[in-house]
């Protein structure tokens, strides 16, 4: 008995492992693309700047 | 010993003197400008620049040189800053000025468009201005 489960269960492994997923790398190597969110942050950081440099400055905008 | 006092004085009122003339003008160009504006000859610009709209005085053109020249010099500082160039530190702050300095019945010019004046809604901002809050 312990013997025919021990067959099974390699039996089993046996059909797990032809069957198992292959995980191949891509031929393209992966690219990941921040450009778009650094250059939102930038123009965020600049207007952020710039609004210092109006409040600061009121003498040079004046309305 | 007096000679180098004298020497001394003079400098120093040389200095205060200038001070006086140098604080001076700067409260002037402010009112000036402002003035201008109210008027419709001055106005802001995408560029972050003041801008004039037809023919004014020496005086006006004056001040709104002081201040473009003032302005570029803070935006020279910024943009080193940043690392990013002194034009692109320029028109960020133009879409602020445009989006908060502006009141409405002022003049405005986007890019090398005509002058418009402003109406009682918000400016139609260039769209790299992106979100740009008042």
């Amino acid at each position: 008995m312990w013997r025919l489960t021990r067959m099974s269960l390699g039996v089993a492994l046996a059909g797990a492992a032809s069957g198992c997923i292959q995980v191949r790398a891509p031929e393209k190597p992966i690219e990941i693309n921040l450009n778009v969110k650094i250059q939102q942050e930038v123009v965020v950081r600049l207007q952020q700047d710039a609004k210092d440099l109006i409040q600061n400055n009121p003498e040079l905008f004046p309305q | 010993m007096t000679y180098r006092h004298s020497i001394r004085a003079a400098a120093l009122a040389a200095l205060f003197s200038f001070g006086a003339l140098g604080a001076a003008p700067a409260v002037a160009q402010d009112a000036v400008v402002s003035a201008a504006k109210a008027a419709g000859t001055v106005g802001e610009q995408s560029d972050g620049y003041l801008g004039i709209n037809g023919s004014v005085s020496s005086e006006v053109r004056a001040a709104v040189d002081a201040l473009n020249i003032k302005r570029r010099a803070a935006y020279t500082e910024l943009a080193a800053k940043r690392g990013v160039t002194v034009q692109d530190m320029a028109a960020v702050t133009g879409c602020q000025t445009l989006a908060s300095r502006v009141s409405q019945g002022q003049i405005y010019r986007i890019g090398s468009g005509p002058w418009e004046t402003k109406g009682a809604g918000p400016i139609a901002l260039p769209d790299y201005c992106g979100t740009a809050t008042r």
